[in-house]
């Protein structure tokens, strides 16, 4: 084996570990934990991918078949593509452990694990894959994984969420296939860097701006940017707690990545419009969450709607589109990753104690009185959401808004910084309502919840990234510098 | 060859969208495979655009590209495999509310 396989490990892990764990269906606890070694094995696996890419300076690329760049699939890993990985394979982990320990009668079913690997699988693929094509394929494994988990979850209207859910990303996927077919009848190719060079070569050709219609529907679809959210509250509150933490935080981040690939490799000659369109629809998705999830009654809702307001700011940071506002984007991205399935997590934890199994304020107010620690893990993670420091939502923030100065986007930077305000205000309101409020005198506390282990790691992540920033910042530093020189990407997949 | 492969596939798509946008759920699942067959059908134009030749190959070959009919394969398993999901989902949904008519779904609606 040499060094390039390792690229294949990410997606052959689970996809494997998923097929097995089915054998295992009989014996449930034996496949659980078979499921979280499998996922912990291929976030190592990740992580040496990572050290391989950070020693070499260099794309690990894998030609599937032996065939070479601009006929076969390529799977590329890449700074970018590799770090979206590991803080995916992260949050899959965890959210396995969290499965584990978990009350729900979902995860009790035979399938719940072998999809839940189906869906590390597409994610990690979509991101490793060097073909637009092969893109769509896994993303609708991805898909097809996330709905399955969804429409079986212990919420009475799952199905609903899950069918509505479905409607619109096959919509999004025939968008994807349109833009692929676009490119193809222009170019000859599906593979993303041979289109890059020869988009480079003849950028005026008729049928790209369709081309570009059509993927950025699709990327808004999957990361439920402002004009296609609507599906994401329903879905993502709807889902069982542990498929919601890795749902709201890591899946609705293959679209921001879609977008970066878009800007820094297909598109450049048309990058400005895509940017420009970029920042807009961040700014109304920061104030459309921000404002939802004020409003809102529910706990795990408040945050489905808190993830649209956060992916707002990542937008605005590709919109802005300066190295300096790429590395803001990525450790944005990666840090809101973890903060936000550690909150769904605590959420979830509140809604497992109420008597009736929901996080609607109405059943939890009050109920934090019986866990102090989950109060104080919640506490963290929200002051994280907010951008409080010692955490690591601070440094984000702090990157993102030196980014702005450095562009000198003062309109967007006093807008966004407004929004931000609100995310202070729900995190408070839902602090207080669980916390701080005396229970109803009818309201009964279970003895036993969800376990806090998955969530009491991920809250320590958040401190650690948040007192130790610099290997973070360095690595989404020299990514941002990667991405500003397309040329590395294309010579690493085609060679010469 | 070419008029008529444009024809048709802008008549897909418009009916598969018409489909779609209907209240009745059953319709809207026939919408759904009209949208997937629309896109195959794109898809497999771009390879033979005029039956013969590959669109981008000029004067390369008389034949037409394989390529893209490995993708509409593909494609056609995936939006099987979709539909069945949907279909599934959508006999779950029609039976706990005994309609067929969206507006009366309601378990969603605050």
């Amino acid at each position: 084996m040499t060094n390039h396989h390792l690229v294949l490990l990410p997606i052959l892990l689970p996809l494997t570990a998923s097929a097995v764990a089915l054998l295992l269906r009989r014996r449930p606890r034996v496949q659980a934990a078979w499921a979280l070694c499998a996922m912990v094995t291929s976030l190592a696996f990740s992580l040496l991918l990572l050290l391989q890419v950070w020693r070499g300076q260099q794309a690990v690329v894998f030609q599937t078949g032996g065939w070479a760049a601009p006929w076969g699939i390529s799977l590329v890993g890449d700074y970018l593509s590799v770090t979206l990985v590991v803080m995916s394979q992260i949050v899959l982990s965890m959210g396995i452990l969290y499965a584990l320990g978990s009350n729900d009668s979902v995860v009790k079913y035979p399938g719940f694990y072998p999809l839940f690997l189906t869906l590390a699988t597409g994610l990690s693929g979509a991101l490793l894959t060097g073909d637009l094509f092969n893109l769509f394929v896994f993303a609708e494994l991805m898909v097809f994984s996330g709905t399955i988990l969804t429409a079986c979850s212990d919420d009475r209207y799952g199905t609903e969420a899950a069918f509505k859910y479905f409607y619109i990303s096959l919509v999004g996927s025939t968008s994807l296939l349109l833009g692929v077919g676009c490119l193809y009848v222009s170019y000859g190719a599906t593979n993303m860097a041979s289109l890059a060079s020869g988009i480079m070569a003849d950028p005026q050709k008729p049928l790209v701006p369709l081309a570009i219609a059509f993927l950025m529907t699709t990327f808004m679809i999957k990361s439920a940017v402002v004009p296609f959210h609507f599906w994401q509250p329903d879905f993502h509150t709807a889902a069982p707690t542990p498929v919601h933490a890795v749902l709201s935080s890591v899946v609705v981040k293959l679209g921001l990545y879609g977008f970066m690939r878009m800007t820094s490799l297909l598109f450049l000659a048309q990058a400005d419009t895509v940017r420009g369109i970029l920042l807009v629809t961040g700014i109304i998705g920061v104030f459309y969450g921000g404002l939802g999830a004020t409003g809102t009654y529910d706990a795990k809702r408040m945050l489905a709607y808190s993830t649209i307001g956060q992916i707002g700011f990542i937008l605005v940071a590709l919109g802005w589109g300066t190295p300096l506002a790429m590395m803001a984007a990525i450790v944005f991205a990666f840090n809101h990753s973890l903060i936000k399935s550690a909150m769904l997590m605590l959420a979830g934890t509140v809604a497992s104690r109420a008597r009736v199994k929901t996080a609607a304020f109405q059943a939890i107010t009050g109920l934090g009185k019986y866990m102090p620690f989950t109060g104080l893990l919640f506490l963290i993670g929200g002051l994280a959401l907010a951008g409080v420091p010692p955490t690591n939502g601070f440094i984000s923030k702090l990157v993102l808004f030196r980014s702005g100065i450095e562009a000198e986007q003062y309109t967007a930077l006093l807008l966004i910084g407004l929004a931000s305000i609100l995310t202070l205000v729900y995190i408070v309101r839902a602090f207080q309502a669980i916390w701080w409020q005396p229970p109803a005198p009818e309201a009964l506390v279970k003895p036993a919840g969800d376990r806090l282990l998955a969530p009491a790691l991920l809250i320590g992540t958040v401190l650690v990234l948040g007192l130790w920033p610099e290997p973070l910042i360095r690595l989404a530093e020299i990514t941002a510098a990667w991405l500003g020189s397309p040329d590395g990407y294309i010579h690493a997949v085609l060679g010469g | 060859m070419e008029l008529l492969t444009a024809v048709a596939v802008g008549a897909l798509f418009g009916v598969a969208i018409f489909q779609l946008l209907r209240r009745n759920v059953v319709r809207s699942a026939i919408g759904l495979i009209l949208l997937g067959n629309a896109v195959n059908l794109f898809l497999l134009s771009t390879g033979a655009y005029d039956g013969r030749a590959a669109a981008y190959a000029g004067e390369l070959a008389q034949r037409s590209d394989a390529l893209p009919q490995a993708l509409v394969l593909t494609a056609i398993v995936i939006s099987m495999g979709g539909l069945a999901l949907a279909m599934a989902m959508l006999y779950i949904v029609s039976a706990r509310y005994r309609t067929s008519d969206l507006d009366e779904i309601t378990g969603l609606r605050y």
